[in-house]
């Protein structure tokens, strides 16, 4: 298996991780034969020796510390402090924020040009899971094994905070992206995506779709809502990473594409392994509880959400072969991000863990 | 003699951090307001021992200043109309279309769009061209819209009614309520933000205006801003003991006056207004924001039901504070004559006829009878 090095690699020791998860990792390609693509590239096969662990969990250390910085306590300290519990209160894989670091690196920008953006998208992520946990919506108790933030804080607080996480988002954007590393016109055009990906053809309209059933109906009706839920957020990550490293129109396009498959490819491998695991998804989440409404996987068999999975993989991958020659190593964090996503070699989650993370 | 009860409010209207945007440190200027302030309270001193404040003054006084007939009413309609025009074609039925229709009941179920004039009426100001303004004024009224719904919902004030018609979560559930405040906010920042709102790829504003626009509306509405007036508003109502003159003046800055202020400065700076003029319009409408409370209030105490078109009395029966009960009824009248006067003080020094529409909005909220 030209993966396997990825997730058995015993390079790094995180004290972060709880230890429990670390030693072996349940090897879930085996249980479910999804198959390892045999066209591996060059590429990824130089990403087999890419440790993504490392990678990421480094790149947590630094987003946490943005997001840190990002959320002060100031009066009404309460809702500050809601904010904070919303978007700090640990066990959040920050996907999003990694991979908006990962696509603005590849272009060969430093990574301090979107440290900013990536707290951004945390934000505006964090608000959209907030607004998800009130009673007249999912009303769940819990995010991440602690109490959400409507149950610790009260409802209204609740709403107040979710509604102040998105412009604080925009405001830190603009005030802490270095002026030296990214021209101006392309913050704008950050800003601009962010908005987008979060407004109602985004992830409202994914949230709406399925509040209202549509992940129930046909095969078009179950990825529209998985795109609208995850693939928007995961697109918008990528391309804004792109765009702060100085992509061309081309280059963003790619990306663009790129994030979208990655975001659809992760909710449906995860949904693939609750199904088999009765509930118990990848990350240890406790059974009953999914991000989606309806299985994906159940909606459209298992045969049919393994093929897919294998032609969303495909795609991410071949997205990235424009990359190939002119980004050298630097695209091997995108590439073992599909492979994570499909293979799930180990466990990703910040300060105090407990259950698994709950999204991308 | 009016000084010493209106301490508070000098304080809390024009604190140096609060004034200067992140972008253009204010140097020393705060200071400058303090003159302007002193020759308000001795002009308003003598005014309020001659007259009250009274429906008849208020148009006298409509009429005269700005040195010319200006067609108050004329004006206001208009730009509401533009301003609907507007929000019609930034907030097409797109796919799902139910989240969309929840957003355009809400968004077009008419009010006198008092934000996005300010923020038109602003950009004139300065001698920016109007049309350059009406995207950030779609952005305000958005947020305003998005505020109004999120307040309605049945875990805050639970309000079954606006504006005569039923709310948003009454129509179309409290899930999709809160999904089309949430849509509302992030499009108000996308229209705000994308260079291809505006009329045409030549006709707008520079990226580092629109950032520092993006920027002042993300403060007004955020923690710092409306939603801080929301919390603190919240946590008040309900408390035996009436919350002090501060706290009153905190809840009203932040709940009315953020958003006010930021359709004002965003106005002023697509408009290309410089850091001087911005602060300006930025103490004007933080004058005007808390006149409504004020003028509010004091309607709520001196008016009957009929007279208002909603039930008087309200805020007198509740546990509400309000600047009667912490002033009297006096001293309030003689705060909002303050304010006002601080409000036209911040125009004084433009075109006249480009300020005329910004005096007589001051006006009209300080003279309004209901």
């Amino acid at each position: 298996m030209a993966f396997s090095a990825l997730f058995l690699s015993p390079r790094v020791s995180v004290p972060k991780f709880s230890p429990s998860h670390l030693p072996n990792p349940k090897p879930h390609h085996l249980a479910f034969s999804i198959r390892c693509s045999s066209s591996s590239s060059s590429s990824s096969a130089a990403a087999a020796s890419f440790d993504l662990r490392s990678y990421w969990t480094g790149l947590i250390s630094e987003i946490e510390a943005e997001l840190e910085a990002a959320i002060p306590v100031r009066y009404p300290e309460w809702i500050y402090e809601a904010m904070r519990h919303a978007v700090l209160s640990g066990g959040a894989k920050r996907a999003s924020p990694v991979m908006c670091v990962a696509a603005c690196e590849l272009l060969g920008a430093p990574r301090a040009a979107a440290f900013p953006t990536a707290a951004a998208l945390e934000m505006a992520h964090a608000a959209s899971l907030v607004h998800d946990d009130l009673p007249c919506m999912d009303a769940a108790p819990l995010r991440r094994g602690r109490p959400s933030t409507p149950a610790l804080f009260g409802v209204s607080t609740a709403v107040l905070a979710g509604d102040a996480l998105f412009p604080l988002g925009f405001a830190h954007v603009i005030a802490r992206t270095p002026p030296a590393l990214v021209p101006r016109p392309a913050l704008l055009r950050v800003l601009a995506e962010i908005a987008r990906a979060v407004g109602s053809t985004g992830m409202a309209a994914g949230q709406f779709l399925d509040l209202s059933g549509a992940a129930a109906g046909g095969e078009a009706e179950v990825l529209l809502v998985l795109e609208k839920k995850f693939g928007e957020m995961a697109e918008c990550s990528a391309v804004c990473g792109g765009l702060l490293g100085g992509a061309d129109e081309d280059d963003a396009a790619a990306l663009r594409r790129y994030g979208r498959a990655v975001g659809v490819l992760y909710q449906l491998v995860d949904d693939v392994l609750m199904e088999d695991e009765e509930g118990v998804g990848s990350n240890g989440r406790s059974p009953g509880k999914m991000r989606s409404n309806a299985s994906a996987v159940r909606a459209l068999g298992i045969d049919r959400a393994l093929e897919i999975v294998e032609e969303l993989k495909d795609k991410a991958k071949s997205e990235l072969r424009r990359f190939d020659d002119k980004c050298g190593e630097r695209v091997l964090p995108l590439y073992s991000f599909v492979d994570y996503a499909v293979h799930r070699g180990f466990l990703v989650a910040g300060a105090g863990a407990g259950a698994g993370g709950n999204e991308v | 003699m009016a000084s010493s009860s209106f301490a508070a409010a000098s304080h809390l209207l024009y604190p140096a951090a609060l004034v200067g945007s992140s972008f253009a440190p204010r140097r020393g200027r705060p200071a400058a307001a303090v003159p302007a302030l002193r020759r308000c309270r001795r002009r308003a001193a003598r005014a309020s021992a001659a007259a009250e404040l009274n429906a008849s003054a208020g148009a006298a006084a409509a009429a005269v200043e700005g040195g010319r007939e200006f067609d108050f009413k004329g004006y206001m309609v208009a730009r509401a109309a533009a301003v609907n025009r507007a929000l019609d074609a930034a907030v097409p039925v797109a796919y799902p279309e139910r989240v969309h229709e929840a957003m355009r009941y809400s968004l077009l179920g008419g009010g006198k769009r008092v934000r996005p004039v300010l923020c038109l009426a602003a950009c004139e100001l300065v001698g920016g061209r109007e049309p350059l303004a009406l995207p950030p004024a779609c952005a305000v009224e958005m947020i305003h819209t998005m505020s109004l719904i999120h307040d309605d919902l049945p875990c805050m004030d639970d309000d079954d009614l606006r504006r005569g018609q039923p709310t948003c979560h009454v129509v179309y559930g409290e899930p999709l309520a809160v999904l089309a405040g949430d849509a509302l906010l992030a499009l108000a920042f996308r229209h705000l933000a994308d260079p291809s709102s505006y009329p045409s790829d030549d006709l707008h504003p520079p990226a580092p205006r629109l950032l520092r626009a993006v920027a002042e509306l993300a403060r007004c509405i955020g923690a710092e801003g409306l939603v801080a007036g929301q919390a603190v508003d919240l946590e008040s109502t309900g408390l035996a003991d009436p919350v002090s003159l501060d706290r009153l003046e905190y809840i009203h800055l932040h709940k009315t006056a953020s958003l006010l202020e930021a359709s004002v400065v965003l106005g002023a700076i697509v408009g290309g207004g410089s850091d001087d003029q911005v602060e300006r319009l930025r103490r004007y409408a933080r004058c005007i924001g808390l006149l409504f409370q004020v003028v509010d209030d004091i309607l709520d105490v001196t008016k009957s039901s009929q007279e208002l078109g909603k039930t008087a009395g309200k805020d007198l029966a509740s546990d509400k504070s309000t600047y009667p009960k912490l002033l009297g009824l006096d001293k309030s009248r003689q705060f909002a004559e303050q304010l006002l006067c601080d409000a036209k003080d911040q125009i004084a020094a433009f075109d006249p006829a480009k300020a005329a529409p910004l005096l007589h909005l001051a006006n009209y909220i300080a003279y309004r009878q209901k």
